[in-house]
């Protein structure tokens, strides 16, 4: 029986030890676990899967019959969500080679590696889930959604580019208005100072400045036969009187 | 993110069957978003069959339209009428780019490569430079590999506008990507242009 009495000690020893341990692990895990949940998302808010997804619980208005959204309607919110969902996987894909690397030689923080590896767990999760979607919309759909996806995404990224490019195509022209009035009215001035007896002998562009082209006839008809010569050939180029060969040359 | 999502204040329009967020939570990523399923919902409403179908085959339609469409500009530029020409490939080119989005890529790069690369040369024929620098530009961000007259075109075009130095730069690109003669008699006149100008 005195046994007892003098076994408290260790036991209380052991206890306190033990109770301790367990309070400071859970604090340390729990703490643990909010910061990495604190994190910010490698991406932002998937507004497709949002659109998608509130469609889906979309109430039906009232006195009508359900469902509220056709279907549709929910397909093509869902290729929309596949296309979004291919942007994210090139993204992931071209960043985890070199983000490993850095990640290797230390030269970015822990905190961005883990955010990398939950994004990437989120992205497989959600093709999973699309898939099983789409098979629910159409048996064998799963199969062939993501490349109609990866289609529409690189055909919008091909229309971008072109628009881009023809979106030059105003400045362009107008800068070369510009270059090209301002060469004409050096030629004019390098002409009238030749001291040629003709006066000015205009040379635009036929096509673009219809104004100036019964100017350019009457030149001709009353000037001499060299006259006729010379607007031919630098005229409708309108590059100067330096480059009129060359220029020659390559409208063939 | 799993399981949880963003409940978004949607209506639907129960004619056009048209979705929109209800006005009070206007931001612009989604309308942006809305308006582009939208578009997809109506192209999707055009199909026999409810779903997309896999990229291959091609419908077969779309490719002989803009063929032939390919094939009258080049006539009409054949015979000279080039303001024709420049219709009929611009003709082509919204039917290469208004296929649907889910029709495989490589074939409207394809498609689009060519026109504007036919375009450039009638625009050319027209002395319009600046437009046919564009097009043949945007030939050339098409398909850049097996492309030597979109690269000429444009090379061709910087020289006709005076621009001896972009060109010179252009030129030398290309021919890091082509091995090709006729660029190459391109970069060496440029080159004598250059010296000329450095003369005078």
């Amino acid at each position: 029986m005195f046994n007892w009495i003098g076994l408290l000690m260790p036991i209380t020893y052991i206890g306190v030890l033990v109770g301790s341990l367990a309070t400071f692990s859970s604090l340390y895990r729990k703490r643990k676990a909010a910061k990495a949940a604190s994190l910010a998302p490698w991406f932002g808010p998937h507004v497709p899967r949002n659109v998608y997804l509130s469609l889906l619980h979309l109430e039906p208005a009232p006195g009508q019959k359900s469902p509220a959204v056709p279907d549709s309607v929910l397909r093509a919110a869902l290729l929309r969500r596949a296309t979004e969902d291919i942007h994210r996987v090139l993204a992931i894909r071209s960043a985890k080679g070199a983000l490993g690397v850095l990640v290797q030689r230390g030269s970015v923080g822990d905190d961005l590696w883990q955010r990398f590896q939950r994004a990437e767990q989120e992205i497989e999760d959600e093709l999973r889930d699309v898939v099983i979607e789409a098979n629910a919309f159409s048996p064998g759909w799963g199969a062939t959604i993501f490349q109609t996806a990866n289609e529409i995404a690189s055909n919008a990224i091909i229309r971008k580019r072109v628009d881009d490019i023809q979106a030059q195509a105003k400045s362009e022209t107008e800068w070369w208005e510009k270059k090209r009035a301002t060469i004409q009215s050096e030629f004019m001035k390098e002409l009238n100072s030749e001291g040629s007896s003709e006066g000015p002998a205009p040379s635009p562009a036929p096509q673009k400045t219809p104004v100036a082209a019964p100017i350019a006839t009457t030149t001709v008809q009353g000037g001499s036969d060299e006259d006729t010569v010379f607007v031919e050939g630098g005229g409708p180029a309108a590059a100067g009187a330096k480059g009129s060969a060359k220029k020659k040359k390559g409208k063939k | 993110m799993e399981d949880t999502f963003i409940q978004l204040p949607l209506q639907i329009d129960p004619t056009s069957k048209a979705i929109s967020a209800s006005t009070s939570y206007e931001s612009k990523p989604l309308s942006a978003e809305l308006a582009a399923l939208n578009t997809l919902h109506r192209s999707l409403l055009n199909l026999d069959t409810p779903i997309p179908p896999p990229p291959l085959p091609v419908n077969p339609k779309r490719s002989a339209q803009i063929q032939k469409l390919r094939e009258s500009g080049n006539a009409s530029f054949r015979k000279g009428n080039y303001p024709e020409a420049i219709r009929m490939y611009t003709f082509g080119i919204e039917m290469a780019v208004g296929r649907p989005g889910w029709e495989p890529s490589a074939l409207v790069r394809d498609e689009v490569s060519a026109l504007y690369a036919n375009r450039a040369q009638a625009h050319m024929a027209m002395q319009n430079w600046p437009q046919a620098m564009i097009d043949a530009e945007s030939s050339v961000e098409m398909k850049r590999v097996g492309n030597t007259k979109g690269w000429w075109r444009k090379g061709r075009c910087l020289v006709e506008m005076g621009r001896l130095e972009e060109a010179m730069v252009w030129v030398g690109k290309a021919l890091d990507v082509e091995e090709d003669a006729e660029l190459k008699a391109l970069a060496k006149e440029i080159e004598k242009a250059v010296k000329k100008n450095e003369n005078v």
